[in-house]
């Protein structure tokens, strides 16, 4: 077992996996430090998920190294792998409860089964667990009695119940409101700065992709195309990443409405935006073309015909895994 | 590769599964005092909430069995024996299969379901990252609870069929109670007993793994949830039906050992 002073936390060396025939990791390259907070971005059905299920040996490759703080865990067998898992908790794309206990009884389901703790530090625990996601009230429900979001801080509370080292979210904040969303963002901050946490996220959403992440990954055609700190992947000189992070909507319609209805404002405001959101050149440009044409009918009330236009097309084919399918129909 | 070679490894695959996991489940029943309340949850659904079905299942087959052969008998003037026939026939066939059949119906489509939708839904990945044996925490009560509570239904379903049968002879052949009874007393020893036991346990447990082993390869969302419930009936039903073959065969065989003819 590793004397737990290695500086990094998962590294994937040439990690390649081929799935019902397609290449889902094509020598996979990366390394996520301890105590940061990495993030995956990258279009649906790519296979994040997929990496996810590497590093916590759910899958195994078909060639490569993954290395979890030093422990090369591809060889590792079954139960090397069980002891391996105890350094990691998991929040599933949908929370993944255990449909026949309460919430409570989800939480305390990790204590139960690996301590020998007295009833009464286990209640301690999920209860200082389910403070810290907000749902001590709901401690008696049943996951199938609360919503999404809830299912999800619910599977959070589970996940960190043994204080792991490392946590992996898959896509925290998809199907979630934008208020409960950024509480999740707030929470996995606090992992990070409180805690000391390792954490790593695969996310679709890149407003919390800013404000969560030390280094942002960007997961393209089975290997990592960028990886950089927020500032560099914003700035981007990669069209590919580019095209992701602002949704694809570049350059599709025109330039000035279309940065209106993208952040959700009139031309007029857009120099009040805060920085971080756009880069200053783009804000510049987008004012002049304001102060140029001439306001059009319509504008900020865009017609129907319009707005389809300036929906982007799929990036690329989404995969039809029921998988993808996040929240409940 | 063609679609045949594909069903036939697919096939094996799947029965070298589901052995596979009936072994690994077998071998967490030592667990069983830690799982006491998933289990007993398992006998309560399986067992109780499935009584009066097979209840009424088996009641009307006892009384249809005595009508039919109550027509037979009735042309050699035997009537009387109405109660030997339905008795061997309910303690060592009917009862141990139709119970079977009512509890695949009824617990092995929802048990394949259920597990189904935990594969689906992450449960089953869940618990493997937090190191919890899915073979220990789902499967094995299951296994354990129908392995129990089906030949406790059993006993249960041939006794009412039993008395279903009783009922019709007495009322609509006219069969004297007490000679139904005497009769009755003659159509089973304690061997053709325990074989009726031994047939439902064998059915239970084929069923219960079955179930969990469609359950726990479902993928592809709700479609494959249907399937793996879909797969589980027809797959159990078969096995069922030819592991009793199989077992009345032997039956047979011990049955002549005994008497000394083997
Ligand atoms: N167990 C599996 N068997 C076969 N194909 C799979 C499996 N898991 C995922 N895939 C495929 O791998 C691709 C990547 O999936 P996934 O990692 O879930 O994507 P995402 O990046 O959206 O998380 C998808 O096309 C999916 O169909
Ligand atoms: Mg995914």
């Amino acid at each position: 077992m590793s004397a737990g002073s290695y500086e990094i936390a998962v590294s994937f060396t040439d990690v390649s996996k081929k799935l019902s025939g397609r290449q889902i990791l094509d020598h996979l390259n990366f390394e996520v430090c301890k105590g940061e907070t990495f993030v995956i971005i990258g279009y649906s059905g790519t296979g994040k998920s997929v990496t996810l299920r590497h590093m916590v040996g759910l899958m195994r490759p078909d060639e490569g190294s993954i290395r979890i703080e030093g422990d090369e865990i591809t060889t590792m067998s079954r139960h090397e792998l069980e002891i391996m898992r105890r350094r990691f908790g998991v929040l599933f794309q949908s929370g993944a409860l255990i449909a026949w206990l309460t919430l409570f009884e989800n939480v305390e389901l990790p204590l139960l089964e690996h301590t020998k703790m007295s009833k009464k530090k286990r209640a301690e625990i999920v209860q200082q667990k389910l403070e810290i996601v907000n749902l001590w009230q709901d401690r008696d429900k049943y996951p199938a009695e609360i919503s999404g979001g809830m299912k999800k801080r619910a599977g959070l509370a589970r996940a960190i119940a043994l204080d792991p080292d490392l946590v992996l979210y898959d896509e925290p904040s998809s199907g979630l409101d934008p208020v409960i969303a950024n509480e999740i963002d707030k929470l996995i901050n606090r992992l990070r700065d409180e805690h000391g946490m390792t954490q790593i996220v695969v996310t679709h959403d890149m407003d919390s992709a800013y404000t969560i992440a030390n280094r942002i990954a960007m997961f393209h055609k089975g290997s990592m195309l960028q990886i950089g700190t927020p500032d560099e992947i914003q700035t981007s000189s990669i069209p590919e990443v580019q095209h992701f992070i602002t949704g694809g909507k570049e350059g599709q319609v025109s330039r000035r409405s279309n940065t209106a209805i993208i952040r959700g404002m009139a031309p007029g405001m857009l120099s009040q935006r805060s920085a971080e959101a756009m880069d200053a050149k783009e804000a510049e440009e987008a004012e002049a073309a304001v102060a140029t044409e001439e306001p059009q009918e319509g504008y900020v009330l865009l017609s129907e015909e319009e707005a389809a236009k300036s929906e982007s097309p799929e990036p690329e084919p989404r995969s039809l895994e029921p998988e993808e399918s996040h929240e409940n129909p | 590769m063609n679609w045949k070679d594909n069903a036939v490894i697919n096939a094996v695959k799947g029965a070298g599964y589901t052995l596979v996991l009936l072994l690994e489940a077998l071998g967490h029943v030592t667990q069983f005092w830690r799982r006491r309340r998933a289990i007993f949850t398992q006998m309560h659904v399986i067992g109780t909430q499935s009584l009066p079905i097979t209840c009424f299942f088996m009641l009307l087959i006892g009384m249809v069995f005595a009508l039919q052969t109550g027509i037979e008998f009735a042309r050699f003037g035997q009537t009387n024996l109405v109660g030997l026939v339905i008795v061997s026939a309910m303690v060592r066939e009917l009862g141990p299969w139709m119970t079977a059949f009512v509890l695949i119906a009824r617990v092995g489509s929802s048990m394949a379901a259920e597990i189904g939708s935990m594969k689906v839904a992450e449960e089953i990945d869940a618990l493997e990252v937090m190191s919890i044996n899915p073979s220990s925490f789902v499967v094995m009560p299951r296994v354990v609870g129908y392995a129990l509570m089906g030949p406790a239904l059993t006993v249960v379903g041939t006794l009412v069929g039993i008395a279903g049968g009783g009922i019709v002879a007495n009322l609509q052949l006219g069969v004297a109670w007490a000679d139904y009874l005497r009769f009755a007393e003659r159509g089973a020893e304690p061997l053709d007993i325990y074989w009726g036991l031994l047939k439902s346990l064998v059915f239970s447990v084929s069923a219960a793994a079955v179930a969990c082993s469609n359950g726990m390869r479902t993928s592809g969302g709700a479609v494959g949830v249907g399937r793996a419930s879909r797969n589980t009936v027809v797959i159990a039903l078969t096995l069922v039906v030819f592991f009793n073959y199989l077992l009345t065969s032997f039956y047979r065989m011990v049955k002549l050992f005994v008497a000394g003819v083997l």
